[in-house]
């Protein structure tokens, strides 16, 4: 029986203790070695993590016209952790999760879950994980909102009367309960979403995959579900993978950001660590006394990164990060220029992505 | 962690009630998938009767045409040989509807992204592709005798329907049927254009429901056809269960069997291979 190989390794009950520590870990060690994706858990000493790609690539087609969707990817999730996998269409988002799920069978490299080579033993390894995977319904449309996440329980490994209570929870949380008994047809688009997630999330699976959570939803249902997914990350302990090109879910729900582009990871950090290191601690003053004297005065003795000399009026970017603010100010003053607007400009993973790639993630990577 | 610390720090959730005793999961075994499964087919069988009246009533439509027009060219030939032609499309309306039922329905799990969820759990595709073809041929079996009740009472036919011969000798018949719906679900998972014109398949099951397995003896290890030639004699003869010889029984086992499996291998192979070409679910 499969499920019992979860239990050998230590059922969702047994994991909880360990995936917090794990998850504290995740967000502040992330040395060099860590964001190369070269981190291996020490069965010794730790459990395995809850996911370890271990140079995986995947070529489709043959020939000329063939694509390597995705090229030697190294990657480990730790436990309890949820990870943002971000990149324009093409970048290989889905073509890694497929792999990781063994949708798609890799061309090299191997996949663990939880410690379990999903080449030696597909069933077992997958026993604590499911995927809401992008443009697919995933669950029974003609079937009510209890009767998938019974039965996508069962096929989980899980006998569903055993987790009732905890599927009235989901639905409470996730406000579907007077719902509870309506065919999924009949729903909304957001709501039709919120059940393939809960469906997911029905058997108890620990590592769960979302590919582009938020696509077609409107922008209130995607708070929503955003809202949602951090509150069940906090509290239910899950590791998360979410891929988007969307970088407000990702930055909403993420702690760890992995950029790919081409098939490759082009950045693995923290949220805060790829925005601090974006470089970008900009401040844009606007003042009708800006003119080019001026600004050439400022450019010696600060990067300035932007000049719009039609705006009304004038505004200049200056790179100011800390105390370079005062000596800003300073210069300003002495350069008799009294601010209309002063404003920073707040680094986003877009200019991170930028940064990086050249490219923007909500475009097309090839 | 120890099962005694793993018991105490449990004992404390319950005391939090945070997480209440009766909410420990348990595992599910084959039974329980047994019972979602075919809990599933039934929900939508009664939920949406629809598609079976519409079956039924297409099936008899063209069993009116086939009987009255029939009867209008072929007058008195037609109506000596009408309880083998109702034998015959009672056979046919049953391996109809457990070859498309299959094969229509692995296409529309591929398309919804079941099936890819399938194949990451811990029980995989293949329990679940087998339970839910038992379901069809129940579901088959059910519509089918409607059919039959009708047929048998526009053409005042009688006819011998002991039940456990008839279900056992058309259940193993059409078994093999439904190996040929794997097969062509399969092919669809891979070439998702031409899982229609494998719809046109069904036609051909005439040929091997009416196959010459006296003069053509190794037409019998065809789909249908042997078993075919059995419900005949079941049917028509009154030949029960256990005065057919052995021989026969064990070559209509085999033959269901023997396609049953090679067409859960051909469905086993394409969506590894639809695996590996990157193409499963991908509509």
């Amino acid at each position: 029986m499969a499920r019992s190989a979860a239990s050998e390794r230590g059922g969702p009950r047994e994991r909880d203790a360990s995936e917090r520590d794990n998850s504290e870990h995740d967000a502040s060690e992330h040395d060099a070695s860590e964001r190369d994706g070269s981190r291996r858990a020490d069965p010794a000493e730790s459990p395995p993590a809850a996911l370890e790609i271990d140079g995986v690539s995947k070529r489709f087609g043959d020939g000329d016209e063939s694509v390597l969707a995705v090229d030697d990817v190294t990657l480990t999730v730790d436990r309890g952790s949820v990870v943002g996998l971000l990149g324009p269409n093409g970048a290989g988002k889905t073509t890694l999760i497929k792999c990781a799920l063994g949708i798609v069978l890799p061309d090299a490299g191997s996949v663990r879950v939880f410690g379990t080579d999903v080449g030696d033993g597909r069933r077992a390894a997958y026993a604590d994980v499911d995927a809401m995977l992008e443009g697919a319904r995933n669950d029974y449309w003609r079937l009510t909102v209890r009767e998938n996440l019974r039965y996508f329980a069962t096929i989980s490994g899980v006998d569903p009367d055993s987790v009732a209570s905890r599927h009235d929870r989901l639905l409470d949380r996730l406000d579907l309960a007077d719902k509870a008994d309506t065919p999924v047809r009949d729903l909304s688009r957001g709501m039709k979403q919120k059940v393939s997630l809960a469906s997911v999330l029905a058997g108890g699976a620990e590592l769960v995959f979302l590919d582009e959570p938020t696509l077609g939803l409107d922008v209130e249902s995607a708070r929503t579900l955003r809202a949602e997914l951090r509150r069940l990350a906090a509290e239910e302990g899950l590791t998360i993978v979410v891929s988007s090109h969307d970088m407000t879910t990702i930055e909403a729900v993420c702690d760890r950001v992995v950029m790919m582009a081409n098939g490759r990871i082009v950045a693995d950090d923290t949220v805060e660590a790829l925005l601090g290191g974006a470089d970008r601690d900009v401040v844009r003053v606007a003042s009708p006394d800006l003119d080019d004297a001026v600004v050439a005065g400022l450019r010696e003795r600060f990067e300035v990164v932007g000049f719009d000399p039609d705006a009304r009026p004038p505004a200049v970017e200056v790179v100011a990060g800390g105390d370079r603010l005062y000596d800003l100010t300073d210069a300003l003053r002495e350069a008799g220029v009294t601010p209309a607007a002063v404003r920073t400009l707040q680094p986003d993973l877009e200019d991170v992505f930028l940064d990086r790639t050249g490219t923007a993630p909500g475009g097309e990577s090839r | 962690m120890s099962a005694a610390e793993r018991g105490e720090r449990d004992g404390e959730r319950r005391r939090d009630g945070d997480h209440p005793a009766e909410d420990e999961p348990r595992p599910a075994t084959y039974y329980h998938l047994a019972r979602a499964v075919l809990y599933r087919e039934y929900l939508i069988f009664v939920r949406y009767p629809a598609n079976a009246i519409g079956g039924i009533v297409v099936s008899l439509f063209f069993f009116a045409a086939l009987f009255f027009g029939g009867r209008l060219l072929a007058g008195q030939a037609l109506t000596d040989s009408i309880e083998g032609i109702v034998v015959g499309y009672f056979l046919w309306t049953l391996s109809v509807g457990a070859y498309s039922s299959v094969s229509n329905d692995i296409g529309s799990e591929v398309q919804w992204g079941t099936l890819e969820r399938h194949i990451t759990t811990p029980f995989g595709f293949a329990p679940v592709a087998l339970l839910k073809g038992v379901a069809k041929v129940v579901r088959t079996f059910l519509t089918s005798a409607v059919i039959l009740a009708v047929m048998l009472l526009v053409t005042g036919t009688r006819l011998s329907l002991a039940p456990v011969t008839v279900v056992a000798v058309a259940g193993l018949a059409i078994t093999s049927v439904l190996g040929l719906g794997f097969a062509a679900g399969g092919v669809t998972v891979l070439y998702k254009r031409i899982g229609n014109w494998l719809n046109l398949l069904q036609f051909g099951f005439v040929a091997l429901i009416s196959a010459p397995v006296f003069d053509l003896p190794w037409t019998r290890v065809l789909p249908l056809a042997h078993g075919s030639a059995m419900l005949q004699r079941a049917m028509v003869d009154g030949v029960r269960l256990w005065e057919f010889p052995l021989a026969d029984l064990a070559l209509l086992v085999a033959v269901a069997v023997g396609y049953l499996f090679g067409g859960y291998l051909v469905f086993h192979y394409a969506t590894r291979r639809a695996r590996r070409l990157g193409v499963l679910g991908d509509y």
